[in-house]
This record gives structure tokens, sequence and C-alpha cells, in this order.
């Protein structure tokens, strides 16, 4: 039984197909890759899975149970946090009140394991490396700086499963390295993730598992070495050279 | 059977002409997602140039039309969105919507300047072709309705063809969605923009022209309103499609015809006599309520220019403190009258404060600010005064307070339940019509309503006697009937509510309100019910509403029902609370000194300075003091493009040499209580003391920038106000940034022109 799976899970925006009868699962302490050309649909899944988007067909099962009805903050509490692909910070607060407001959402719907908001704000901030931004205007900070803040936002509500959308766009090479090896971290600490990126060498790296979205299908599902020969995905999204 | 083909035939004519000034709206906001809350007032302005070239010059009908609609009309379109639209971009959801309200109140104000500045005069505009009828189903029509039936039909038709079948109104209606991209495909935003702007004007021009006739004599305000009639037209559109624009124009027409029909014109049912007036914001109401649910979005603009800075409690306590002290100081100089313009303007701020919470901080919306103000003041007249209308109690009691605070919550619940659906514009367009139809059902109410339920008989005075007296309170053996008193009483109000507000904002709460206004999916996704948390927040705005609103009643003493509560003083409070800082609760108080200033002060003073100097008495009282009354609010709000974050947040950036040099800002205080001591002494006159104050407020800032530099040196990395690393963000990238830029940097035009030649292909 995996942690979290979409079955047939269609999307249409009037006439259009974003989703065509997606089948998406996500193990418990392992990460996911969710790879794809722009426009496969990706985002559209995840919004799908977080309640954002209502699927016009298909369900979304957390833990075996259908959340597929349950608003955004219902499956929050459940245990499914994410990451935009467009930057969604509360740009009015520094970067310490955009963690330590996640920490205090979850103090109200998860009143028998409270956690202390700050305490664990000034652990999470120290974890993702941005302690020194701290005190800074969100809006001040470079963009992969800015998604270390959303993906620190979202570790605040201690999540089942993080769905992350392109989290190391903006991030540099080193940077990318490190926060390669905090995915791995969080893994092993029991969060399982499912990783939307197009930085392939970073999925090949820390995915155990990968599925390939294009036109709204999956059009291939295995191991990194399963998906750097598969030919459908090296004509749709990886390209030749992948494989040289 | 007759009757109602009749009264169809009317409705339709009726129909027709909302469906002209509905589809006007459409075009502007499907173009420049921009509700031209002007709209009706464009239509007005027009109604009345119209009125000017026609009748009061006899220009022929056809010129007079012509210059209308097609020259004056779309010229006043092209003049908003080149002054004022285009300096929205960037801005949040509220100063989008706040700028043309300022633009309602200017130009309605510029209407008055202009053609009523003398007071009431009797324009009659007249119907076409004379009054002249035909006979429709047995119903006589005037050709004049007719006229406004084809209209409707070839403009509800020319627009969709625009709009939908051309390659134009592709290109317009991609300039709301994605201007970048529009430019970046060879499209010209700025001039679809324009142009939808214009067509937008000439449409609410029309409506004006054809809507004028049937109020017998022209009134500003009453043909304003005849306009915002239409709104629910468009909301039945979703201010996207034409056909259910229009659609919707003809179920209001036939909803206030059909209604005349059955209650025989209002006589019927003494009690909704003036439900006619209400049928439209019914019916916004409605409209708005099967809008689809709107889902929860993202931030639409990434990074809005809007900065509010949040006081520490430290300061807060101070400030509150600070706030008290002057009030105090100020009394004592001031005036019997003097006192009274500050009261009121204190009770102003009262009222103002609550949109501190609702808007500043949580960014939803009310209109309707001035309602609970009168919902408050009913609830605790029939409290403490009774039914019998008489003052059965001499004072304001306690009870009453917490029962009016109590009643707004639970009315603002109520309300803000149904349309916490909605966000921003539409939850601002509900409130402005559950505005209206309180005033036109409750308030205007005179008659009391008798009710059995289930043998309890009882009855409702609303507003029976037609005006309210509300006694002032009797607390700890103070005097507050004694004006000075009292605006100390509000005084203290103001600083508690202030202190509790920066509290509330500091604290968890308060983060969770903010981060909603920032970005309802964030909050979702964390598992923050975000409705729950709207619906807290404007219960608790609406409760601080009705304690202002109580504050404001018993500073006024005596209400008359049709004081402030038709919408458009809740309109005024709004649109100068945004330009005050509406993030801020000195915005608040800006808000109501800004309002009773422009609204009462100044007005007396050109009018005294208009007594004293006889000679020049149409220039200080006909021409800046109507103007100050009429247009002066307007301005104000009209250039809050150009500073979204409003006045207190330009006052504390200007007061900054004060905060590093805290010595130099002990001095000046010192010396300004000195001042005082002397004005208090009868040693200095109090326009003197006012003029140093204001004098040394301005100056002391330079000399202390001048004497302490050092202390300032990193400002001179800001360059207009910009700091140095954000020039260019957030907005056009421009070729004299660039030479500032490398000014600032000590890079010489030669030097920089040499490293663009050297960068490598």
């Amino acid at each position: 039984m995996s942690l979290l799976e979409c079955r047939g899970v269609g999307m249409k925006f009037g006439g259009a197909a974003a989703l065509t009868s997606v089948d998406v699962r996500a193990e418990a302490n392992a990460i996911t890759g969710l790879i794809g050309p722009n426009g496969a649909g990706k985002t559209t899944l995840f919004n799908c899975i977080t309640g954002l988007l209502e699927p016009t067909s298909g369900v979304v099962l957390l833990d075996d149970e259908d959340i597929t009805d349950r608003p955004p903050f219902k499956r929050a509490r459940g245990g499914v946090a994410r990451t935009f692909q467009r930057l969604e910070l509360f740009t009015s607060l520094s970067v310490r009140e955009n963690i330590q407001v996640a920490g205090e959402i979850r103090n109200r719907w998860s009143r028998k394991d409270r956690l202390d908001a700050k305490e664990e704000c000034d652990r999470v901030l120290e974890l993702l490396g941005i302690a020194h931004l701290a005190d800074r205007d969100v809006g001040e900070i470079p963009t992969g700086m800015a998604r270390r803040v959303e993906m620190g936002r979202a570790l605040m509500t201690r999540p089942r499963i993080l769905l992350l959308d392109e989290p190391a766009s903006g991030q540099d090479e080193q940077e990318t390295e490190e926060f390669g090896v905090l995915l791995l971290h969080l893994c092993e600490n029991g969060t399982a993730i499912l990783l939307v990126e197009h930085d392939v060498a970073l999925v090949m790296r820390v995915c155990s598992f990968i599925q390939v979205l294009d036109f709204g299908r999956i059009i291939a599902a295995g191991t990194p070495a399963e998906i750097q020969t598969n030919q459908a995905v090296l004509d749709a999204y990886l390209g030749e050279d992948q494989n040289a | 059977m007759q009757d109602f083909l009749a009264y169809t035939v009317l409705g339709l004519c009726l129909g027709s002409v909302y469906a002209i000034a509905a589809t006007g709206l459409v075009v502007t906001y499907s173009t420049s997602g921009v509700f031209n809350f002007a709209h009706g007032a464009v239509a007005t302005f027009s109604a009345l140039i119209f009125w000017q070239l026609r009748f009061d010059w006899g220009v022929p009908a056809p010129i007079a039309i012509f210059l209308t609609i097609f020259v004056f009309a779309p010229l006043i379109g092209v003049i908003l969105e080149t002054v004022v639209i285009r300096g929205l971009r960037g801005t949040s959801e509220v100063t989008r919507l706040v700028t043309p309200i300022a633009v309602l109140l200017g130009v309605n104000g510029a209407a008055t300047w202009i053609w009523f500045r003398g007071g009431s005069r009797n324009i009659v505009p007249k119907k076409f072709f004379g009054g002249s009828k035909v006979d429709i189903l047995g119903q006589a029509v005037f050709y004049h309705q007719l006229i406004g039936v084809g209209i409707a039909v070839v403009v509800a038709i020319a627009l969709y063809v625009l709009l939908f079948r051309t390659r134009m109104g592709v290109t317009m209606r991609a300039t709301v969605d994605d201007r970048t991209l529009l430019m970046l495909n060879g499209g010209r935003p700025d001039r679809m923009s324009l142009f939808s702007w214009a067509i937008g004007a000439s449409l609410a021009g029309l409506a004006g022209v054809l809507l004028s006739p049937q109020q017998g004599a022209l009134q500003i305000f009453a043909l304003t309103l005849l306009i915002f009639d239409a709104y629910p037209a468009a909301i039945a559109g979703r201010l996207r499609s034409v056909p259910l624009t229009y659609a919707g124009a003809m179920v209001l027409g036939l909803s206030k015809l059909y209604f005349d029909w059955a209650s025989d014109a209002g006589q019927k049912w003494l009690a909704l006599r003036n439900m006619r007036n209400a049928i439209p914001a019914l019916l916004l109401f409605a409209a708005l309520l099967l809008l689809p649910q709107d889902r929860l979005r993202g931030t639409i603009v990434s990074r809005t220019r809007e900065r509010f800075h949040v006081p520490t409690m430290k300061q807060a306590v101070a400030w509150g403190g600070v706030l008290i002290a002057v009030v105090f100081m100020l009394q004592t100089l001031m005036s019997g009258s003097a006192v009274i313009s500050l009261a009121n303007a204190m009770a102003l701020a009262l009222l103002a404060i609550s949109l501190v919470l609702l808007t500043g901080y949580a960014g939803e919306i009310n209109l309707a600010i001035f309602t609970f103000a009168g919902i408050a003041l009913i609830a605790a007249w029939q409290f403490d005064v009774g039914p019998g209308g008489l003052a059965t109690k001499e004072s304001l009691s306690v009870p009453a307070i917490l029962l009016s605070i109590c009643v707004c919550a639970i009315v603002g619940g109520l309300i803000a339940l149904p349309a916490l659906r909605l966000r921003g514009l539409y939850l601002g367009l509900a409130t402005f019509a559950f505005g209206i139809v309180v005033y036109q059902l409750v308030f205007l109410q005179t008659a009391p309503l008798k009710a059995d339920i289930f043998g309890w008989k009882f009855t409702i005075n609303f507003y029976t006697t037609g005006s309210l007296t509300m006694p002032r309170p009797d607390w700890f053996g103070i005097d507050f009937n004694d004006q000075r008193n009292f605006l100390m009483l509000m005084t203290v109000f103001f600083a508690v509510i202030g202190i509790g507000l920066i509290a509330l904002r500091r604290s968890a709460y308060g983060r969770m309100v903010v981060a909603m206004k920032d970005s309802p999916a964030a909050c979702a996704t964390l598992g923050l019910n975000v409705t729950r948390l709207k619906l807290s927040v404007f219960m608790l705005s609406s409760g601080i509403s009705g304690l202002g609103g109580l504050m404001w009643a018993c500073q006024q003493r005596t209400l008359p029902n049709n004081n402030g509560f038709d919408g458009f003083q809740s309109l005024t409070l709004f649109m100068i609370a945004v330009v005050g800082g509406i993030g801020y609760v000195s915005g608040a108080l800006l808000a109501g000194i800004f309002l009773a200033l422009l609204s009462v002060v100044m007005p007396n003073i050109w009018g005294k300075l208009g007594s004293d100097y006889p000679g020049l008495h149409w220039l200080f009282v006909s021409v800046f003091g109507n103007f100050t009354k009429f247009v002066g609010p307007a301005l104000i709000g009209i250039g809050l493009g150009k500073n979204p974050s409003g006045i207190a947040h330009q006052i504390m950036e200007g007061f900054r040499p004060y905060r590093r040099t805290p010595v130099a800002a002990a001095v000046w205080a010192a010396g300004l209580i000195g001042l005082w001591f002397l004005a208090w002494r009868g040693v200095i006159g109090n326009w003197t003391f006012a003029l140093i104050v204001v004098a040394s407020a301005v100056i002391v800032p330079y000399v202390i920038k001048a004497i302490f530099a050092d202390r300032f040196e990193d400002d001179e990395l800001a360059i207009n106000g910009e700091h140095l690393d954000q020039i260019g963000l957030g907005r056009e990238f421009r070729a004299s940034d660039r030479a500032m830029l490398d000014s600032a940097l000590g890079i010489t035009s030669a030097a920089a022109e040499a490293e663009v030649h050297h960068v490598p292909a």
C-alpha cells in the first residue's frame, strides 16, 4: 500500500485536458520523482492532490483513504504539505515569521501534539541553512533561498508526505548539492517526498522511483536507471544526451 | 394580464438602459481588471454635459449627443486611464478598488462644483422627441425608452463581436491576463486599455443621458445611485459575459417593474415601500451568492508595493500615551468649535480603526462601515432609550455598548458567512449591497414593524421618528456631555483599541491573518481553515465598528436616518482610511482627521476668510471652499497609486531622522511642550504655536540629517526612495536607472560603455 496514490486522475479546463487518467503513487520513507516537460501537468497534479483543484475524474488516496472530496486544509491536516512552483510566500512577514506562522497554524489544528513554534522554527531555519536570513524581509531574499523558506514552512506542519514543486530552481550547483543531501536526510527521518524537478541529475541522485508525465499522461515509471534508458522518456523529455 | 404585459414592456425598457450601463462596466473590467466604481459618476457627469449643451446652450440634439457620447465621455475615460488607472499596476486589490471610489467622489464633486456650487439648482433633462409616445401592448411607451431598447441591443451585439470575434477584442482581453506576455508578442496593452476605458466611459455616458430624464430634476448622487443599480447585471455576467450581463439587466428591469405592479407602486405594503430601491442591491447580493465558489488562489501580484511596518508593543503603548497627552494638551488651547471638530475627527477615526484589522491586516473589504454604525446606534437606542422615542435614560450604559458590539459582530458574521466564499471586489460589493438594503429597509423605515410570532406580539422600532438621539455615557462621575471630556474618552478608546490591534497583529492570530491576506492557498495547504479565520476577523472588525459607530453617534447626538447611511459616506471613509494608511492604526487617525478637515474644518476656514475679505468671497468660498469640500477627498485618493502604503507610512519615513537621533527627538519634543506651555499661558497665540509646530516638523528632520550626517550614510544607497540593490525591481528598468546607478557607483559613462562593448558575444 502506497502512502499517497492518485488513481485515474483527470483534470479538464474547459475543453483542454491537463491530466488524463493519471496513476501516480508515492511510498512512505522514499523520495519519488515526478518529471516531465513544461506543461506536462505536474503542477496541476499537485493542485489536485492538495485540493486546490477538484479533479474531473479519479481519486486521491492517502494511506488508502479517499481524500478526493476533502478541502485543502483537511488534506494538510492529514499530513500532505507542499511547496509551490510559483512562490507563495507571505510577503508581509519576515523569513522567520513565514516559518513560525506555519507552526502556529499547526498548533491550531493539532492541539494534542502542539509544538513550540519559535523553537521549532529555529530548528528548521538551521536545518535548511537559512538561519542567517531569519529576520530579513522575505521579498528581499534570492529565489533559491525563498524556495527553502517555503519548504521550511511546509516542514513545520510535520507532514507525512511533502510535495516539492521545482524546489531547486534558483539554486546554484553547490546549493543544489547540499539540497540533495537535505532531501535524503528528511527522507531518512520519516518524511516521504514527491519531487517535481527539472534538475534531472538531482532527481536521479535522490529518487528511488520516478514517474514521467507528458501531455497529461504517465508515459513511464521505474527506477532512475530504467527511466534513463526508457525510449519514450528520452523522446519526450530527457533527449539523447542523457543516454550518451 | 393586460397590466402584466404593460409592466413587462416597461421593465424591458428599463432593463435596456441598465444593460448599456452594465456592459460598460464589463468592458472596462474584462480589459483592465479594475472594477470602475466611478462608472455612475461618469454617467452623471456626461448627463450634465449633455444637459448643458442641449438644454442650456441650445445645441441641436444630434450634435450634443455626438459631443457628449463620442467626445467628452471617452475623453473622461482616456484621462482616467492615463492619469489614474495606469498607476495602479503592482498594487493590491484594495488599492485598485479604492482609487475608482476616489474617482467617483472626485467626478461627482467636480460636477457639484461646476453645476451646483451655488446650492440647489433646477436642472431638468428632457426625453428625446419631447416625450412623444407609442402604444405597445396597451402600454404607452416613450420614444425615448424605445431608443434605449434599440441602443442596448446594438451595443450588446457590437461589444460581443468586438470582444470575442475580433483580433482587437482578443488583445483587449489579453491585456488583463498578462500584459508582459502581450507586449512580448507585439501587443500594445496601454493602447488597448485606453481604448476600452474610452468605450466604457462612452457607454456610461449613454446610460446617463438615457436615465437622467427619469429623475425629473437632476440630482447628482441620486443619478449615480441609479447607475449603481446596474451592478447586479454586470455581476450576473461575471464581469466578463456580455450576453449574461444583458440577460441580468432585463431581469433587473423586470423585477423593479413587477414589484411596482404587485405592490401598487409601493402603496400596498407600507413596511416594504422602499423595497423598489432595495431590489437592485438584493439582486446584487443574490448574484454574488450564485457566483461559483472562488477557488483558493495564490497571490495575483507576487509582491505588491504596499508596505506596512509593525510597531513593537513598547512603541504602541508609548504612542498611545503620546496621543492621549497631545490631544489633552491641544484641547486646552482650542475654542469650543475647534474641540467639536477634533472630536468629530476622533469619532470618525474610531470608525475607521475597524478597517485596520479587516482591510489592513486581513485584506478583506467592508464598504458598509456606517451601516454598522447605524446598527449599533439602533441596538443601543432600543436598549437604553426605549421604544417610546423619548430618552428614558440620560446616559449611555455599558450593557448597551456591549449589546451594540455583539449585535454588530453577529450581523457582520451573518453577512460575511455567505459572502466569505468570495474575495476582494466581490466581498466589497456584497457589503455595499448590504449597506444599501439596510439603508432602504431599516434606516428609512419610519413605520413601526408589528410582529406576531406564535402569539408573541412585539413591535420593532427602527427609525420611527426619522432621527435618533443618543445620550452620552456618564461614568466615574465625569460629565461626558462636556465636549472636551467626551473627546478625551474617545481618544482613550482609540488608543486602547489601537494598542489592542497592534498586540493582535503581533500575536500568532495576527500572523495568520496577514498570511491569509498574502496567500490563502498557501494557508490552506498548511491546514488553516481560511473561511473560519475570515469569519472571525469579520466579526471582530464589525464589533469594533459597532463601538466606533456608537461613539460617533454619541458625538453627533442626534442622527437623522439619512445621515451618512446611504453608502457614499462609507465609500468615502473607506477610501480615506486606505489613503491614510490602512495597515496602520495611525492611518485610521489620519483618516478621521482628513475627513473632518476636508468636509468641515477647511470649508469653515474658507468661509471665515470669505467673510473677512468680502471682495474675495467668490474666490475663498465658491472656488476654494467648494473645491476642498467636494473634490479634495477624491484628489488625495486618486494619488494613492503613487503611494499605496498610505500617508502614515510616508510620515513615518519622513520622521526617520528622529528615530536615529533620540536625543534630538527629545529636544524637539521638549521644545514643543515648552511652546505649548507658552501658548497655554497666552504668551504666544494659537496660530503662532501651530505654525511653529508644522514648520519645525518639516525643517527639523533636515537639520538633524545635516548635523548627524554620519548616522545616515546608508541612506545614500537609496535613490529616489529606492534602495540601490532594488532599483528596477517590481517595475520596468529605465535607461535613467542605469545612469543613476553608474553615478552612485562612481562609474563614468565612458567606462560603462567600454564595459558593455567588452562583454563577449
